[in-house]
């Protein structure tokens, strides 16, 4: 039986009676973490384009992307601290064992892209936002589709 | 201490299938720990034909400022003409009878019986 209503409530979803909430719930979203991290995979992409190339011009661009990949990391690791530790709670917790574990590999691999110039570093990071997009959606009952802006 | 939601059991599930119960999906986070979004749960809708809501009942009730919107909120107290005060379980983020004030005996649609899924 219960399994049975298991898979009736996953096919047929119930209409939505509101637990209804304050601005406090609304104002969070991995989203503008997941911006700060796509311009730093961005970045990365066009100092990896640029590898060689020693003119005034490159040195120019070069010094202008990494600036912007070190501010953007940083800002991605600050968003995801802030989802981490002001909007998940230990009930969030309980249901995604592996909560803790996501966000603590994501907060290093945007130190790990700020430091370096690495393209896996970087795509890794993106897929970790994505998993955390999926749990902070499924957190709030609502299904937000994942995507990118480039 | 807030009275948890039991899951459903097989009384539950027939009562559901008989229409005797009505299934809910709940939205956002006002309810939790009793009720986490996502969770599903059925509620009762001839629970208050006879009796009044008592404090402590979760009940399903339209919102009185926006009668297409469905609440789940827990009754604080009941006054005599019936009307009833509606709090969350999560105060610090809910929205309820201390917004909209105390909510009338003919919004409320049911008691919350349990969970199901």
């Amino acid at each position: 039986m219960k399994r049975l209503a298991a898979k009736i409530t996953k096919w047929f979803p119930a209409e939505a009676v509101y637990a209804h909430c304050d601005g406090p719930c609304g104002v969070y979203d991995p989203a503008s973490a997941r911006i700060a991290a796509e311009a730093v995979l961005s970045m990365t992409k066009k100092l990896i384009a640029l590898e060689g190339d020693n003119s005034l011009a490159a040195e120019n661009s070069k010094s202008r992307y990494i600036a912007i990949k070190e501010e953007q990391a940083h800002l991605a690791k600050t968003e995801l601290l802030v989802l981490w530790t002001d909007y998940f709670k230990p009930v969030h917790l309980e249901k995604y064992p592996n909560l803790h574990d996501t966000f603590w590999k994501a907060a290093k691999l945007c130190s790990a892209v700020k430091v370096e110039v690495s393209l896996e570093h970087a795509q890794e990071l993106m897929a970790a936002i994505e998993e955390i997009h999926n749990i902070f959606w499924a957190t709030k009952g609502r299904d937000v589709p994942y995507y990118t802006a480039s | 201490m807030l009275d948890a939601i039991p899951e459903h059991n097989n009384r539950e599930f027939w009562l559901w299938l008989l229409r005797r119960r009505r299934r809910m999906r709940v939205v956002e986070e006002s309810m939790v720990p009793t009720l986490l979004a996502g969770d599903e749960i059925l509620f009762d809708p001839r629970a208050y034909d006879r009796i009044r809501p008592k404090p402590g009942d979760v009940v399903v009730a339209y919102h009185p400022d926006h009668p297409e919107l469905k609440l789940v909120k827990r009754v604080l107290t009941v006054h005599e003409d019936g009307r009833c005060e509606l709090i969350s379980d999560n105060p610090d983020v809910g929205i309820d009878s201390r917004h909209f004030g105390p909510v009338s005996a003919e919004l409320i649609l049911g008691r919350v019986t349990s969970r199901f899924g």
